[in-house]
């Protein structure tokens, strides 16, 4: 009980400086990427069709996700390892902390899209937040196994590679990028579905610290003790 | 030895100092060029790119290529590339503050604008590597047996200025924003402005050219004179655009001396002046051409005799004309009576005059004898002309072949597809839903004709009979079978079909 206290406590001791320490850059650079095309499209008066609309939400979602795979950069990453408070609670609240500001700007995404051509809300909220979960996860799983303390770079640039490939090599059957009239389009939202649980899973079981560090320079020799080789 | 030194006195060092940050620079360039080639993204993309090539040129449907729009079809590809480019020349560009190593390079003789410098000409490898690629592709496709037309440089430039242009972006991106999520969402900005449909401008004339690729992918070829498509300016307006961008990183990076700003000056505006002069439209000239050439192709074509029969093509399509021959000449051997042997006339045609995305069906032709070819062969396209032979062997003109609704459309289903070597698959692919039974309408290259359910089983009946026993039927009975309201039904028992058909659509 007073362990679980003290963990709450340290937490809540921790979220002005984590909340300084977000990537308040290139999320606002990536929120306003993404807003800016709906904006104009409103702006300008222009009616896109229900395809154009869509094209447009689900960039403003990759601009967003590509702004989120910076999340867990921390170029202080090597002296924080030692730390009292847990790599799983310290991500937990990058994400709790980003989540609200995300949701403030999905929603005036959705309310900028053109009301005739909107996608139907419920199944673009399951891309986005698929999306989302997806650079975060991603970037746990880079922090987890690579000893860069600001891979952001790295994930940014595999979400971009996915999102431009996986509508071009995906067969028919997996189809995820289908249009609001396509008869795929409710298959292809329980395969979102499936994709964000899969991710929330994978980016879960990645968060623990590992127990032994990994050693930054190694001697072509191994070790010095019995099992040197040379 | 003191006086040996002597004689060699400080202006030669000078010259040296030039020189070497010359030097400098073009050794920065060719690591950080080795760097670009091998990062992963770029192996990637270019590995993808040549794949696509592959796909692109294998394809059956392309063994006729038309070169002037093979040309075109290589812009695709380099996009690609050049967006991998951007990133990687980006992330190239902003190394040093990543790895806060830019502390190091300042102690160094190379000043930060040489250096941005470097990074600029370390995309020229890739470019090369892209016009090469670019080159296998145009060759490849222009040494099919099949290739008519003639491709242009200036076309053929756009692919590599892409990745020249997108890598200086890169880099210049780095030097006025140096944040790594910069380049990924400038990215997103490009793939929804030029693929995702965002940009405002559309159409073939126009501002739709300050676009770095106009493919407008037309359904039919056009003769080059035709194109109307300012593709030297637009390859004036990318480098322009490429050597902008590359002269600004320099300067933005301090690189203020004369010659830059000169340079700046000079390439921006050739860069306004080509952009301005691409987006005026087609020239009157080409559009006379063009209604010309869709109401009065015999002033611009050349006629050839093969057999009885005379093929007159645009001039870049007469190596095309022994292929027809030899399909009219096929159609011709199964046919009866006259139609044996009537001298027939091949027009190739085409309606221009709606631009090259323009998918108008052609009016038949309604001079006896006469026989439509489009502009594109290979494929779909020799079953469709094959039967428009067989149309006007059966009905005496193309219009008539178009209204056929009687038992006359067996004979014409069946002369036009049995000599191919697998006529039901052909049957499959001519009509517009991909099927073999029930009624469908049929595709061509002028009015489409129409099949009914009855009509499609006796054809396919005949088509399971020995090819040698109803060929002599319909020699025998030829001027029956193509006598006007003939029933399918009688035209499939004198072909040996006894099978139960419903009226025809006319007899209703």
């Amino acid at each position: 009980m007073r362990s679980w206290f003290a963990r709450a406590w340290s937490g809540a001791a921790l979220v002005v400086p984590v909340w300084r320490m977000l990537p308040w850059r290139a999320l606002g650079a990536a929120g306003a990427v993404g807003l800016l095309p709906v904006a104009l499209a409103r702006v300008s008066g222009a009616r896109p069709g229900p395809l154009e609309t869509l094209v447009l939400v689900r960039g403003a979602v990759l601009a967003l996700a590509l702004g989120l795979a910076f999340l867990l950069d921390d170029p202080a990453r090597h002296t924080t390892a030692p730390v009292p408070a847990r790599r799983a609670l310290r991500v937990a609240l990058r994400a709790a902390l980003v989540a609200p500001v995300a949701a403030l700007w999905w929603t005036a995404v959705l309310l900028l899209a053109p009301g005739s051509g909107r996608p139907p809300v419920g199944d673009v909220t399951l891309e986005a937040a698929t999306a989302c979960v997806l650079a975060v996860a991603a970037a746990t799983v880079a922090l987890r196994h690579f000893d860069e303390p600001e891979p952001g770079r790295g994930v940014a640039t595999t979400l971009l590679a996915g999102a431009v490939l996986a509508p071009l090599l995906l067969p028919a059957r997996w189809a995820l990028f289908v249009a609001p009239a396509d008869p795929r389009w409710a298959a292809a939202h329980e395969r979102w579905a499936w994709v964000l649980a899969g991710a929330v899973v994978v980016g879960a079981a990645q968060l623990r610290e590992p127990l032994v560090r990994r050693p930054v320079l190694r001697s072509p020799c191994g070790t010095s003790g019995p099992s040197r080789t040379c | 030895m003191t006086a040996t030194l002597m004689r060699k006195p400080a202006p030669a060092a000078a010259s040296t100092g030039a020189r070497d940050s010359r030097a400098a620079v073009s050794a920065l360039a060719r690591f950080e060029a080795r760097r670009l080639l091998l990062s992963i993204p770029v192996v990637l993309a270019f590995a993808l790119y040549v794949a696509w090539i592959v796909w692109r040129t294998l394809r059956p449907s392309d063994d006729y290529p038309v070169l002037q729009d093979a040309d075109r079809a290589t812009q695709g590809g380099p996009l690609l590339v050049g967006l991998v480019a951007m990133l990687a020349a980006n992330q190239a560009a902003l190394r040093s503050l990543r790895r806060d190593t830019e502390r190091h390079f300042a102690v160094l003789a190379l000043t930060p604008w040489r250096r941005t410098a470097a990074h600029v000409l370390s995309v020229v490898p890739l470019a090369l590597l892209t016009a090469a690629a670019v080159t296998a592709q145009f060759t490849w496709e222009a040494l099919k047996s099949g290739a008519v037309g003639r491709g242009s440089v200036a076309e053929l430039l756009t692919g590599p200025l892409l990745v020249l242009l997108f890598g200086a972006i890169g880099v210049l991106l780095a030097r006025l924003y140096p944040s790594a999520v910069a380049g990924p969402l400038l990215v997103v900005v490009f793939l929804l402005l030029f693929v995702g449909g965002a940009f405002p401008f559309g159409g073939e004339t126009g501002p739709v050219w300050l676009r770095p690729v106009v493919t407008t992918s037309g359904v039919h070829p056009f003769p080059s004179d035709l194109l109307g498509r300012p593709a030297a300016w637009h390859a004036l307006y990318l480098a322009g655009l490429a050597l902008t961008a590359a002269l600004l990183a320099v300067l933005v990076s301090g690189g203020r001396t004369r010659s830059v700003r000169a340079g700046l000056v000079g390439v921006s505006v050739l860069a306004v002046l080509a952009g301005v002069v691409q987006t005026g439209g087609v020239p009157a000239a080409t559009e006379a051409a063009r209604t010309r050439a869709s109401l009065t192709p015999e002033k611009d074509q050349t006629c050839l005799r093969r057999g009885p029969s005379h093929y007159c093509a645009f001039p870049e399509w007469t190596p095309l004309v022994d292929d027809w021959a030899r399909v009219a000449g096929r159609v011709q051997a199964l046919a009866g009576g006259s139609a044996h042997e009537r001298p027939l006339l091949v027009r190739q045609r085409l309606e221009a005059r709606y631009g090259l995305s323009g998918d108008a069906a052609l009016e038949p032709a309604t001079r006896p004898d006469q026989v439509t070819v489009g502009t594109s062969w290979g494929g779909n396209r020799v079953p469709e002309f094959s039967m428009a032979v067989a149309g006007v062997l059966v009905a005496g003109n193309e219009r008539r072949a178009g209204e056929l609704c009687d038992g006359r459309m067996v004979t014409l289903m069946w002369l036009s597809l049995a000599w191919q070597p697998d006529p039901e698959s052909v049957l499959r692919n001519v009509r517009l839903d991909d099927s073999l039974t029930g009624s469908a309408v049929v595709l061509s290259r002028t009015e489409p004709l129409t099949m009914t359910a009855g009509q499609t089983e006796v054809v396919r009946g005949l088509f399971h009979r020995p090819f040698q026993d109803v060929a002599a039927r319909v020699k025998t009975h030829w001027s029956e079978l193509t006598a006007p309201g003939v029933t399918t039904d009688r035209a499939g028992r004198l072909l040996g079909v006894h099978e139960e058909v419903g009226l025809d659509r006319c007899a209703g």
